[in-house]
C-alpha cells in the first residue's frame, strides 16, 4: 500500500512542471552553479536510479535531504508531526464525543423537534468549510471576546513545555552505545504534545496556555467532523433501540442511561468506530486547511509549503508519514473491533 | 434509598469538579509570569520566515536579511528614511575614499568595536568575511548571484583599522553593493572552515536549541536568544539587546527584547494585530486588511516607499512581439491608474520606468508613450492590419501561488485596460509559481507579468538585469541592443553621480524606444502597529530596523 502510494507520489510530482533547482535561482542563474546543485541533489541521475536510491534510503530509515534547505526531511517531519498529532487527537475527541452524544439524543427523540435541530446542526457543520468556520470562531471568540488566541501553538513570551526527564548521554554506557552523537549530552524525553509535556513538567500555567491555543483549531476541526458522527450514530442507534434486547433491558427495570449507553450504543458502535478510522484520513486533509488558518506549525502546512518549492523529498516523506499514520489508525481500529465485539474474536 | 445515594454521589462528584476548577483557575493566576514591563519587550508578527539560514554567504531572502542586519553590521549602511545611494552612512567604517580610476576603495574602521563575545573587531575580520563569502561561492547566495568575484579582485589589510578593496573593474554602485546584508561581517569563531578551502557546505545552518551556533554574526544591535523552527519554518524567534554593540551608549537598540511570531497567512496576522496579540504586523497584510485598519482608531498604519516593482515582459523571440511597434502598442494601452486604484486601492504608485520613484536617475519615460493612449495603440496596430474587426490577440500569463500581490486581479484589470483600446484581445492564462519559472526559462510565454525586489539600492540593479544582453539572460526575452549594453557598461563603471544620472536618462529613453519590458507599478510598504509604537522607518531599502522601534511608555 505504502509502496504504491510512494511510487505514485514520486512520479506525479516529477510530472508537474517546475524545477526545484531553478527555484533557487529566481534571478541570475549561473549554469555551473545550477549543474552543481543538480548534482548535489542527485537530480542529474536517471529517474529509475533516483527512485531506487530513494527506496533504498527509505528502507534504511533515511527520508533524504530537503531540496529547499538541505536539512534532514526525517527531522523536519519529526519536529512537525507532534503538532499535527495533538491537533488530530483533540479534534477527534471533540468530533466523536459531540457527534455520538448528539446522535444518540437525536435517535431517542426521533422525528421530534430536538431531532430536527440536531440533524440540521449535523448537516451545517458537515457542509461548512473549515477555513470559514475557523475565521468565524477567530472573529467571535478571539477578536470579539478576547477569550482565546487566534493563531500559533504556544505563548511566545514563555518557554515551550518540556518534560523534566532526560537521558544523560555522558554516562560511560551511553557513550559506548552512541559515540558522540552530534555532541548532544542529553536528550529530553518530551513528546512534543504540549498539553502532555506541560503536565509532565508539572506546570499548570503552561498546561492551560497550551489548551487555550489548542481550543480554536481543535474546536473548528472537531465541529466540522462531528456532522458525520451525528448522522451515523443517529441512524444506527435508531435501529438498535428498536431491537428486542433493548426492550428486554428496559423491561428488567434498568435505567434509561444504562440501556442507551451501556447496551444499545455498544451494539451500534462498530460502524461509528469504522468511521473514526476513516475520519482520521479526512482529519489529516482538514488539518492542512486548519493549520494554515490558525498558523499551526504541523505537517499540513509543511506539505503545502513544500509543494510550492517542488521539494520532492519533503513531499514524498510527508506523504509516507501520512500514509503510515492512517494505516496505523486503521490497524488500531481493527484491534478495537475485537475488544468491542466478542464475535470477531471467535 | 437508592435515589438518595445516587444524589449523594452526584453531589460529591460535583464538589470534586468545582474544587478542581477552582484549583486550576487559582493555580493559573498564581503561576502567571509577572514578566518584564511592556516597553522592554515588543512582539512582532509576520508571515515571512527565514527561507534557508542566517548566513550572509548563503541567505538570499527578505526576512533572512532582516534578521542578519539586526544581528550583524557592515562597513556602511543606509540612513533611516533613505531614498538611494546618496543616503549611505558610516557603520563599521567611519570614513572611505576611492581612487580616481575607481579601482581602489579604502575604508577606515571604527575602533573599539566588539563582537558579542568580547573579541575586538579589526581589518582582518573584514578580509575574512569577504574572502569567505566570495570563495564559498554558495550557489544560493548573493555573492555568486551578483558576481562579487568578478568585481572584487583582492582585499588588502593595510593596518589594524584600514582595509582596501582592489576592484577588477570600476564599479559605480560599489558602496550600495557592500551596504547589502550579504556583506555583513561574520565572527571567525562561528563561521569556520571545515576543509582546506571554503566550500558551500561551510555555511552556518540552524542548530536546534543553540541560537548562537545558528548564526555567524555578532556585531549587530541584537543577539539571537531563541530561534525555534518546525519543519523548516520559523515558529518563534527572540532577539535580545547585544551589550557589546558599539552604538549601545547611544541607546541603541531602543527595545531590549524583540519577540517575533510567525503566521501562516495574512488573515491570521491581521486578526492577531487587531486582537492585540502582537504590537507590530509587518509583511504581508492584504490591501483590504490595510484599508480596514486605516479606519481602526486603535491601530496606526505606517506607509513607506516600496522598492518592489512589477512589469510586463514581452517575448521577442517569436512573432508578434519581435516587432518593436507591437510592443509599443501594448505598452500604450496600459492604464496604470486603473490598476493602482482598483487592484491596490491606492496602495501603490504608477510606474513609468524601471528605476523606482524617489531614486536618483528616475525619469517617467513611459508616460509619453501613453497612460493609456488608445489612439496611439490603434495607429501602431493598424500598420500590421489590426483593427476593431481584426483584433490583435495574445496570451498574457500570470502566477497563482501568491508570489506576487493580487496577481489575478492585476491580470484581469490589465486585460480590461488593453481591451478598452478596441483593437486588442487578451487571453489570460495562469501558472503556479514553480511552473511559471520553468515556462520563463523555456521562453514559452509570449507575455507575462513579473516582479523584482532589489539586491542593492542603486539604479544599476533595476536596469542591468533587464536591459543588458548579458544581465538579462535570466528573463530569456531575447532582447539585445549594443547601444544599450554600452550605455549600461559606462553607467556601471562611473562613480560620479551626475554622470551616472545623465547616462541613466539616456538608457531610459532608449528603453521606451525599444519597449522590451513595460513597467506597471511600484508597491508601497505598509506596517501596522499599536498606537504606542514609535520609530518605524519604511524606506526604499526595505530594511526593518528592529533596533529603532520601541513602545512609548
Amino acid at each position: 500500500m505504502i509502496l504504491i502510494l510512494l511510487t505514485m507520489v514520486f512520479l506525479l510530482i516529477r510530472v508537474l512542471p517546475g524545477d526545484p533547482v531553478m527555484l533557487h535561482f529566481e534571478k541570475n542563474a549561473n549554469p555551473v552553479a545550477v549543474e552543481q546543485m543538480r548534482h548535489q541533489l542527485g537530480l542529474d541521475k536517471p529517474l529509475w536510479q533516483q527512485y531506487f536510491d530513494y527506496l533504498l534510503g527509505i528502507f534504511r530509515g533515511d527520508l533524504g535531504l530537503s531540496m529547499q534547505d538541505y536539512s534532514s526531511v526525517g527531522q523536519q517531519i519529526f519536529s512537525a508531526f507532534p503538532a499535527t498529532l495533538e491537533l488530530a487527537i483533540y479534534s477527534m475527541i471533540i468530533a466523536a464525543s459531540l457527534g455520538i452524544f448528539l446522535g444518540v439524543q437525536a435517535s431517542k427523540a426521533y422525528n421530534r423537534p430536538q431531532d430536527h435541530v440536531i440533524r440540521i446542526f449535523g448537516i451545517v457543520t458537515y457542509a461548512i468549510p473549515v477555513f470559514f468556520l475557523g475565521m468565524v470562531l477567530q472573529l467571535t471568540l478571539g477578536i470579539g471576546l478576547h477569550w482565546l488566541p487566534v493563531g500559533q501553538r504556544f505563548n511566545p513570551t514563555i518557554g515551550i513545555p518540556q518534560s523534566p526527564w532526560y537521558v544523560d548521554l555522558n554516562t560511560p554506557f551511553s557513550t559506548a552505545l552512541i559515540p558522540s552523537l552530534f555532541k548532544i549530552t542529553s536528550v529530553h524525553l518530551s513528546t512534543g504534545l504540549y498539553t502532555f509535556d506541560s503536565l509532565l513538567e508539572g506546570n499548570i500555567f503552561k498546561f492551560v496556555e497550551s489548551l487555550r491555543y489548542l481550543c480554536l483549531p481543535s474546536l473548528t476541526l472537531g465541529l466540522v467532523l462531528s456532522g458525520v458522527f451525528i448522522r451515523l450514530t443517529r441512524s444506527n442507534m435508531f435501529e438498535t433501540l428498536r431491537l428486542d434486547f433493548v426492550t428486554a433491558a428496559r423491561a428488567r427495570g434498568l435505567r434509561e442511561t444504562r440501556v442507551t449507553y451501556g447496551y444499545a450504543l455498544r451494539n451500534a458502535f462498530l460502524p461509528v468506530l469504522t468511521m473514526v478510522g476513516l475520519q482520521f484520513a479526512a482529519l489529516l486533509g482538514g488539518a492542512v486547511l486548519t493549520e494554515t488558518t490558525f498558523s499551526w506549525p504541523g505537517l499540513g502546512r509543511y506539505i503545502v509549503d513544500r509543494i510550492n518549492f517542488r521539494d520532492y523529498t519533503a513531499i514524498q516523506g510527508a506523504v509516507i508519514v501520512f500514509g503510515l499514520f492512517v494505516s496505523i489508525v486503521s490497524l488500531a481500529v481493527d484491534l478495537l473491533y475485537a475488544y468491542l465485539d466478542p464475535r470477531i474474536r471467535l | 434509598m437508592k435515589s438518595i445515594r445516587a444524589i449523594g454521589r452526584m453531589v460529591i462528584i460535583g464538589i470534586i469538579i468545582v474544587i478542581i476548577v477552582i484549583a486550576g483557575v487559582v493555580g493559573y493566576y498564581l503561576t502567571l509570569p509577572t514578566g518584564p514591563t511592556v516597553k522592554d519587550t515588543l512582539v512582532m508578527g509576520t508571515t515571512d520566515s527565514v527561507e534557508t539560514n542566517l548566513d550572509p554567504a548563503h541567505a538570499y531572502d527578505y526576512f533572512g536579511w532582516e534578521i542578519i542586519r539586526s544581528l550583524g553590521a557592515g562597513l556602511v549602511d543606509y540612513e533611516p528614511g533613505a531614498t538611494g545611494p546618496s543616503d549611505i552612512i558610516a557603520d563599521l567604517a567611519t570614513d572611505w575614499s576611492v581612487s580616481s580610476d575607481g579601482l581602489n576603495w579604502t575604508f577606515t574602521l571604527r575602533q573599539g568595536v566588539k563582537y558579542d563575545d568580547g573579541t575586538e573587531f579589526n581589518a582582518t575580520h573584514v578580509k575574512y568575511s569577504f574572502d569567505r563569502n566570495i570563495q564559498m561561492a554558495d550557489p544560493n547566495g548573493a555573492f555568486l548571484g551578483l558576481g562579487f568575484a568578478d568585481i572584487i579582485r583582492d582585499i588588502i589589510v593595510v593596518d589594524t583599522y584600514t582595509v582596501r578593496f582592489d576592484l577588477s573593474i570600476p564599479f559605480g554602485p560599489f558602496l550600495s553593493l557592500i551596504a547589502g546584508q550579504e556583506c555583513v561581517m561574520v565572527d571567525p569563531k562561528y563561521a569556520t572552515m571545515h576543509g582546506s578551502s571554503w566550500n558551500a557546505t561551510d555555511a552556518v545552518y540552524y542548530t536546534e536549541g543553540d541560537p548562537r551556533a545558528s548564526n555567524p554574526m555578532g556585531l549587530g544591535p541584537y543577539t539571537l536568544a531563541n530561534w525555534t523552527r518546525v519543519a523548516g519554518k520559523d515558529t518563534t524567534m527572540k532577539l535580545v539587546a547585544n551589550p557589546n554593540y558599539w552604538g549601545a551608549s547611544a541607546g541603541i537598540p531602543k527595545t531590549k527584547n524583540i519577540i517575533i511570531q510567525f503566521y501562516a497567512d495574512s488573515s491570521t496576522l491581521a486578526l492577531a494585530i487587531q486582537g492585540g496579540e502582537i504590537d507590530v504586523a509587518f509583511r504581508q497584510l492584504t490591501v483590504t486588511d490595510i484599508k480596514t485598519m486605516q479606519s481602526n482608531t486603535n491601530l496606526q498604519v505606517w506607509q513607506g516607499t516600496g522598492a518592489f516593482i512589477q512589469y510586463l515582459c514581452l517575448q521577442e523571440r517569436y512573432a508578434p512581439f519581435n516587432e518593436t511597434n507591437i510592443r509599443k502598442a501594448v505598452g500604450a494601452a496600459i492604464n496604470r491608474t486603473l490598476i493602482v486604484s482598483t487592484v491596490f486601492q491606492g496602495q501603490a504608485q504608477n510606474l513609468y520606468t524601471m528605476i523606482p520613484i524617489g531614486m536618483s536617475g528616475h525619469k517617467d519615460v513611459f508616460q509619453n508613450l501613453g497612460d493609456p493612449n488608445y489612439t496611439r495603440t490603434q495607429e501602431l496596430l493598424a500598420v500590421y492590419g489590426f483593427n476593431a474587426t481584426n483584433k490583435f490577440t495574445f496570451t498574457l500569463w500570470y502566477e497563482t501561488s501568491g508570489h506576487y500581490p493580487q496577481s489575478l486581479q492585476q491580470a484581469t484589470v490589465l486585460k480590461a485596460s488593453m481591451e478598452a483600446s478596441g483593437v486588442i484581445t487578451v487571453n489570460l492564462q495562469s501558472l503556479e509559481w514553480a511552473a511559471m519559472g520553468s515556462a520563463r526559462n523555456a521562453g514559452t510565454m509570449e507575455a507575462f507579468i513579473y516582479g523584482w525586489y532589489p539586491d542593492y539600492i542603486d539604479p544599476d540593479d533595476y536596469i542591468q538585469p533587464f536591459l543588458q544582453t548579458s544581465g538579462g539572460t535570466w528573463l530569456n526575452l531575447n532582447y539585445s541592443n549594443l547601444e544599450m549594453d554600452q550605455l549600461i557598461e559606462w553607467a556601471r563603471g562611473n562613480t560620479t553621480d551626475s554622470v551616472r544620472n545623465t547616462l541613466y536618462e539616456q538608457i531610459q529613453d532608449l528603453m521606451v524606444t525599444d519597449s522590451p519590458i513595460i513597467p506597471i507599478y511600484q508597491g508601497s510598504a505598509y506596517a501596522v502597529t499599536s498606537l504606542k509604537v514609535k520609530g518605524v522607518y519604511l524606506d526604499i531599502t526595505q530594511n526593518w530596523r528592529h533596533w529603532l522601534v520601541y513602545i512609548e511608555q
